[in-house]
């Protein structure tokens, strides 16, 4: 039952890097600021002018990924939706939220409320894709992004789905990440917050030229060391590879010391010297984070080489091709997860 | 077809009782648990709803919480359903690291938040409950509860949400990535999606009436329920005994409107088909269906005609137990789902409360108690966006 071939057709990302493009590989967009928004692209080509008035941010975003990622893999449909949202559609939540608290509870418009819930994201994709297939959503924390591909990754290996367009998608205002940082969520010490729209097709043919392939997916709650350790073992023995062959590890690393003091200690006992990679310093932290990882080693993979400024000790940097990247995800030290991808 | 996947506990808590024993006595007597409005904090008191009849203060003491705990009452009512289904099942904590847990919610903390929302605006008051604002923070609270469970995750696909749990569960299972998964959902009434509701004036200032020529809204619940889902073999080597079979599930989306539903019911309609057709089993052999039923125009529109479609003129009988606990919003897959095992377990059909009048082109719902030996029943749970689930819970064979 074993499905060892989910290939990565497309990734496509607005975030605070140039968005739909992979200009940060050679020109990374840097910031001194703890909190930016991203950088958005023009939506014309995506969503209609009226549609875009009444539209939230995190939506057109959506649909600009999603139809952006399905253009790239050459499909006009896929076999299933699936999307992973920390927060959901927190910029109406706070409209509706403030207009409750401030103006009371006799003139509530529903506009707000109507985009407001974690779905609308996924659900509207599939009202503009015209897609009545599969359709999820979830929202856990910094698995977020993970669960919504574990979903995805069940269906392929239960033959139930040959196609799957997986996305992640949070936004935040500057509002929120004062609350957030007030409640000690995320923004603590050095770390940065931004917005993420992740948007991947996954198949099980290789028509399009993929980016590389999914070949291992383990969320775990708690571990112990010896519990990751045996997953790890598990997992690379599941898609035939040896630690050796793994090139590098991509970390969650994001400027919270005690995360990555976590982060080092963890990847230490378990993967030894091998070299550490992070994205978080580029792409800033939210719960659906772990989803602009996906989409670095992806591109990563497919374009052969890993940017000097993606590695956490510069020293290691080299110039040899990467194979295979294992993704080590320490939500808050609480859920892990651990993502093989493959050239 | 596929083998199906074993329920081996089941807890629940509704406007019904905390139990299933009371839920069953009140399904059994034709008691609703909907009325006026008196623990939620709202001057919308017009509106009946169907709250479970306790204070966070008395659930937390029936689960020996500290009452300067950090809680949420979405929280609360998972673990109060949460402790009765791991001891049907006869998990206990040294078992829960082989575990899965999958929790349906949209609402979250909504109803702290919502409280204190000014505080985290212009101070640090109460800011302690800022980091159980979001859904996975109340699947994790339960969840921890009662231990150490292998994962935790948490659909939130509104009002369809603990029927995907289930589904995940069940897929995870099938996979081999795990014996037992303890899905469902939970979901308290918040200010939030009361006024959201109601801006959106699909709210009856009088009890609900799915499927009737005058109904005008919906009343909302709240609750939480749990399904153990346990591999045969698993369960064989445990020595438990299969409460139901999860034999069929669907997911679909409607792809029409986010919060209407289409006409001809395509998502309802494709759900439905799909659980049927993974189960191997004939429109014929469903005798009955839990509609989701939601007692808005629309809705009961939309499901009629999707059942219409797919059964033709021999539509089972089709009851909405919403009359009895309002809806439960994200929590009502699983709430349902409980209610259809207890059916099967007890034979009867559940009865459509408040039904006078039949609608036009819709179904005619069952109206009178009655006893009926049950093999196949469907449970529909549909949500905002067209995220239409069913799922199909079969008798275990003797």
């Amino acid at each position: 039952m074993k499905n060892n071939n989910i290939y990565v057709l497309s990734a496509k990302q607005i975030s605070m890097q140039q968005p739909l493009s992979e200009e940060w590989m050679q020109n990374p967009v840097l910031y001194d600021v703890p909190f930016s928004r991203s950088i958005d692209p023009s939506f014309k080509e995506y969503v209609s002018p009226i549609e875009a008035r009444r539209m939230g941010r995190i939506l057109k975003r959506a649909l600009a990924t999603s139809k952006e990622a399905l253009k790239t893999a050459g499909r006009e449909t896929v076999d299933a939706i699936v999307t992973g949202t920390g927060f959901g559609c927190i910029e109406n939540t706070e409209f509706f939220l403030d207009a409750l608290s401030n103006d009371g509870e006799q003139l509530l418009k529903p506009t707000y409320f109507m985009q407001s819930t974690h779905n609308t994201i996924s659900s509207l994709v599939a009202i503009q894709t015209k897609n009545y297939s599969y359709n999820a959503t979830y929202a856990h924390k910094g698995i977020s992004f993970e669960s919504a591909l574990h979903d995805a990754w069940l269906q392929f290996q239960l033959e139930k789905i040959k196609s799957a367009l997986v996305g992640c998608h949070d936004e935040m205002t500057e509002t929120f990440y004062q609350i957030m940082k007030k409640g000690g969520v995320m923004g603590q010490d050095d770390e940065r917050c931004g917005e993420v729209a992740v948007s991947v097709v996954l198949s099980t043919n290789s028509e399009a030229q993929p980016l590389c392939r999914l070949t291992g997916l383990k969320i775990m709650h708690q571990p112990a060391m010896g519990d990751l350790n045996d997953a790890v073992v598990a997992m690379l023995q599941s898609a035939g590879r040896s630690l050796d062959e793994v090139d590098y590890i991509l970390t969650g690393i994001s400027g919270n010391h005690q995360n990555d003091e976590a982060y080092l200690a963890e990847t230490k006992a378990l993967f030894g010297d091998k070299p550490l990679l992070k994205y978080k310093h580029l792409f800033g932290e939210n719960f659906t984070a772990s989803g602009l990882g996906f989409y670095v080693a992806a591109q990563c993979l497919n374009a052969g080489k890993v940017p000097t400024h993606l590695f956490v000790n510069a020293n290691e940097a080299t110039d040899k091709r990467p194979k295979c990247i294992l993704l080590f995800n320490r939500s808050d030290g609480k859920d892990y997860t651990l993502t093989l991808m493959e050239s | 077809m596929i083998s199906p996947v074993y329920i081996t506990g089941t807890g629940v808590v509704s406007a019904i009782g905390l139990g299933k024993e009371a839920t069953l006595e009140a399904l059994l007597g034709n008691r609703s648990g909907v009325g006026q409005l008196k623990y939620l904090k709202t001057e919308h008191k017009e509106f009946p709803v169907g709250e479970v009849k306790l204070t966070d203060a008395e659930m937390r003491a029936l689960l020996g919480i500290p009452q300067d705990a950090v809680t949420t009452r979405t929280a609360l009512m998972g673990m109060l359903a949460l402790g009765e289904a791991l001891d049907e099942a006869r998990l206990t904590p040294d078992l829960l690291p082989k575990v899965g847990f999958i929790s349906g919610t949209t609402v979250g903390g909504m109803d702290m938040s919502e409280q204190f929302y000014l505080d985290y605006l212009h101070g640090d008051a109460h800011k302690e409950y800022i980091s159980v604002y979001d859904c996975g923070s109340c699947s994790e609270m339960t969840a921890v509860h009662f231990g150490k469970f292998a994962f935790a995750t948490t659909l939130a696909t509104a009002c369809s949400s603990a029927a995907n749990a289930v589904i995940q569960g069940a897929n995870m299972i099938r996979c081999g990535e795990a014996d037992i998964v303890v899905v469902g959902g939970s979901e308290c009434i918040t200010k939030f999606h009361l006024n959201g509701f109601n801006s959106l004036m699909i709210l009856d200032t009088k009890p609900c009436r799915p499927f009737d020529a005058t109904r005008s809204g919906l009343n909302l619940g709240e609750g939480a329920a749990y399904l153990v889902l346990e591999s045969a073999e698993s369960a064989k080597r445990r020595g438990v005994a299969p409460q139901a079979l999860l034999s069929g599930y669907g997911n679909a989306c409607d792809a029409f409107h986010q919060t209407a539903s289409s006409p001809d019911g395509e998502g309802a309609y494709r759900a439905m088909k799909e659980a049927l057709d993974l189960a191997g089993l004939k429109p014929g052999d469903i005798d009955y269906i839990n509609a989701h039923g939601t007692g808005t125009p629309n809705n009961d529109v939309s499901e009629s005609q999707a059942m219409i479609r797919l059964f033709g003129e021999q539509v089972p009988p089709v009851s909405s137990t919403k009359p009895f606990t309002g809806h439960t919003t994200s929590a009502s897959g699983s709430i349902e789902a409980v209610f259809c095992i207890l059916a099967l377990q007890h034979s009867f059909l559940p009865v459509n409360l408040n039904w006078s009048q039949p609608m036009d082109n819709g179904i005619v719902p069952v109206s009178k108690p009655e006893k009926k030996s049950l093999n196949h029943v469907l449970c529909n749970a549909f949500g905002f966006g067209g995220n239409d689930s069913s799922l199909l819970l079969s008798k275990p064979d003797r």
